[in-house]
């Protein structure tokens, strides 16, 4: 057996802080809120009563047919891209990415831009808005799939006799079914939580176990009932992602790399093939065109007026308030979520059990976590809550965990011989992690970094409940200038609503080529 | 009876088959020679039907299956890296083939352990891929060919990548089962010795190419 090359004391020295960090600002807050502002009557007063279990049930079939759409919708262009290569691929993968990144007050404002007003405050308006924002789900779990499945399995089938629809069934089918019950799962998850697009396409009637939770404690003041709601949010959440990491477990087939990787789209299939990259394109697109069309018009003129509001007082208040926001939650969650890498790849047990838990972090919803820091942080000798940077550390926690999901497998690429040759070099532990671990996994962090910000820039759930007037995120803003009537106040939103899109799409350009990199770095 | 006639297939560009002609009576088995990258699995894998044929034709048993579909050919191909499904067992595997003609299980169970006892390999039906060896996977992957009787079963190097014994333990073997079920096979390999050990005829792939005969004459 060979001697260690790393000493754990450094990996440790991580696990403390990480555990210290989340006993804090996500332990503490979801005990408070259960400890200091539950009582065991609260349950069954809210357990018991009908309109609590509609709340239930309205999450759960919306989730369910928000899953089944974006499957189907997505299944074709995750065909072209998993299994085939072709010029502008990389393309249309980033394209179909866009919605995902987008921030949901975004995404609803745009589909009502694009959506004929008979259709607004619909179920449709809100499916369709789910669907836009997780075909990028579909696209990089399933597809990812498929593009390490080696092409010579489906070749030996057919010459085993078996068509292209048994092909299907019996070789590839088995093979995504984990990935994409996985990518079900996710959809699922996002879309039970979902808030800013049912507060904004669902209308007044329709309501989320989420936006319930956000009503009754900040347009109620019944903390009680939001705490007990957060908690059944919580246990089935918990369940959902129980699931996924079973289904995701039993993965076949990926023991080898694929010798015949994806091929060129057939001849009889160019045009099925050009047809699906065109309609996802136009899908991803229209309603953003839509937005920066909608920008332009007050009323029912042409006109830049409300461009140029963008330097008043509220509108330029609220880009300065994201950017700082987004910067320090960007900042503080990639150190955050490097330390949390460091435990998850140096040390063994407690290294998996630290990769559940951040896992398990996702599991808590923005709304819960801000309702959660407000009660938690509600002390007299320290104004928390007034502080700027508050906001930011809801946005960290809510980020950071996706970070370590594009993180541990970058840093798990480094060859355990590089550390082993520079270990007989003389280079020692501090050495080693700058000069090999930090120097390889640098596009991943700067993915890491560009991906916490679009996360942050886009969060609408915690912001809304935590950022004060004066320090209002673009995301509230839209949401309260939509809110209002008057022309010029939507078409100010929609400028806002561009705005994040441009940024975010530079966002995704970042962490694109940033991912990018770290694949050829992980190849050398 | 395999006839392929002046076979050309394009890629990129770059004609990797040009002109190619080969004939294969019933029961003869025929090694192609040559060395890397000179178009054998190609040639194989236009047979089999896995590739699109640019010109020429391709006949078996009188019968042109130039555009005919892959899985509608009935030509085996064994895989130079075995290609075996991770995710079924070994029995399923073998019977693979009568699986997707809507066998029933028991009957398909049944004719697996018989080709599996045939190659060697009584008692591995319930065994998962990945926890062959390289000679097991290689019988397996045998099997799972012969088990769809084909018409005509094509070799893509399947003996590649063993140790000298086990090499010659599985090609001794496999020449006794050819022998036994009169097999018609096309077996592409840059060794010649194992071509001429296992086959009847040994030819080099470059003499199959009427262009390369013109410029070499």
């Amino acid at each position: 057996m060979s001697e260690p090359v790393w000493h754990p004391a450094p990996a440790r020295v991580a696990l403390v802080v990480v555990l210290l960090w989340l006993g804090v600002f996500l332990v503490a807050p979801v005990l408070t809120m259960v400890g200091g502002f539950v009582a065991p009557s609260d349950f069954s007063r809210i357990l018991t009563v009908p309109s609590t279990w509609r709340l239930v049930w309205f999450s759960l079939w919306q989730s369910v047919i928000s899953v089944a759409v974006t499957l189907v919708v997505a299944a074709p262009v995750t065909w072209l891209i998993g299994l085939h290569r072709f010029r502008g691929r990389r393309l249309l993968r980033a394209t179909t990415t866009v919605g995902f990144l987008l921030p949901s007050v975004v995404v609803a404002t745009a589909f009502l831009a694009v959506l004929p007003r008979s259709l607004h405050y619909t179920m449709f308006a809100v499916v369709i808005a789910h669907v836009y924002f997780n075909i990028a789900v579909v696209v990089r779990v399933v597809g990812a799939r498929l593009e390490l499945l080696d092409m010579q399995l489906m070749n030996a089938a057919r010459t085993l006799g078996a068509s292209p629809t048994v092909v299907w069934r019996t070789i590839v089918w088995p093979l995504i079914r984990g990935a994409t019950a996985a990518a079900a799962a996710v959809i699922f998850l996002y879309c039970f939580s979902s808030f800013a697009v049912v507060r904004v396409l669902g209308g007044p009637r329709r309501s989320t176990l989420e936006s319930d939770i956000a009503l009754r404690a900040f347009g109620i003041g019944d903390i009680p009932a939001a705490t007990v709601l957060a908690l059944v949010q919580l246990v089935i959440v918990v369940g959902v992602i129980g699931v996924v990491r079973r289904l995701s477990g039993h993965e076949h087939g990926l023991s080898h790399l694929a010798t015949l990787p994806p091929t060129a789209v057939a001849h009889r299939q160019r045009l099925f093939a050009f047809g699906v990259a065109g309609v996802t394109a136009a899908f991803v697109l229209l309603p953003i065109a839509a937005l920066l069309w909608r920008s332009v018009q007050v009323g029912d003129t042409l006109s830049l007026a409300a461009w140029r509001t963008i330097f008043d007082t509220s509108l330029a208040a609220s880009i300065r308030a994201s950017i700082r926001t987004a910067l320090f939650a960007g900042v503080l969650g990639v150190a955050l979520a490097v330390l949390t890498t460091l435990a998850i790849v140096r040390l063994n047990t407690i290294g998996r059990l630290v990769d559940l838990l951040s896992i398990v972090v996702l599991a808590v919803s923005p709304v819960t976590l801000g309702l959660g820091l407000m009660l938690t942080f509600d002390i007299g000798w320290f104004d928390w809550r007034a502080k700027w940077w508050f906001v930011a550390l809801a946005h960290t926690l809510v980020a950071f965990p996706l970070a370590v999901r594009v993180l541990v497998p970058a840093w798990r690429t480094t060859p355990i011989g590089l550390h082993q040759a520079a270990a007989v070099l003389g280079a020692g532990e501090l050495r080693r992690f700058v000069d090999i671990d930090l120097r390889r996994m640098r596009p991943a962090i700067v993915a890491s970094l560009g991906l916490i910000i679009a996360v942050s820039l886009g969060e609408f759930g915690a912001a809304s409940l935590m950022s004060r007037a004066d320090g209002e995120t673009m995301p509230v803003m839209i949401a309260r200038l939509l809110s209002r009537t008057g022309d010029l106040m939507r078409a100010q939103a929609f400028v806002l609503a561009s705005l994040l899109v441009a940024v975010c799409i530079a966002a995704l350009v970042l962490v694109e080529s940033a991912l990018g990199r770290s694949d050829r770095v992980a190849r050398r | 009876m395999l006839h392929v006639a002046d076979l050309v297939v394009v890629r990129d560009g770059r004609r990797v088959l040009d002109g190619v002609s080969l004939v294969v009576q019933p029961g003869e088995r025929v090694a192609v020679h040559g060395p890397s990258g000179c178009g054998k699995t190609t040639l194989l894998h236009a047979i089999a039907g896995l590739v699109h044929v640019d010109a020429g034709s391709i006949s078996l048993n009188h019968h042109d299956v130039t555009h005919t579909r892959a899985h509608q050919r009935g030509v085996g191909l064994v895989f130079q890296d075995d290609q075996l499904f991770a995710h079924l067992d070994v029995a399923d595997n073998v019977s693979y083939a009568l699986r997707v003609r809507g066998v029933a299980k028991r009957e398909r169970f049944i004719v697996a352990q018989e080709w599996l006892e045939r190659v060697g390999l009584s008692g591995f039906q319930y065994r998962r891929p990945t926890s062959l060896s390289g000679g097991e996977a290689k019988r397996v992957a045998l099997a799972r060919t012969l088990a769809g009787e084909p018409n005509i079963v094509l070799l893509d190097e399947p003996l590649s990548g063993l140790d000298d014994e086990l090499h010659d333990q599985l090609l001794s073997d496999v020449r006794n089962l050819f022998d036994q079920l009169g097999t018609t096979v096309v077996h592409v390999t840059h060794d010649r010795a194992e071509g001429a050990a296992l086959c009847h005829r040994s030819i080099e792939f470059a003499t199959l190419s009427t262009k390369v005969i013109t410029h070499q004459n």
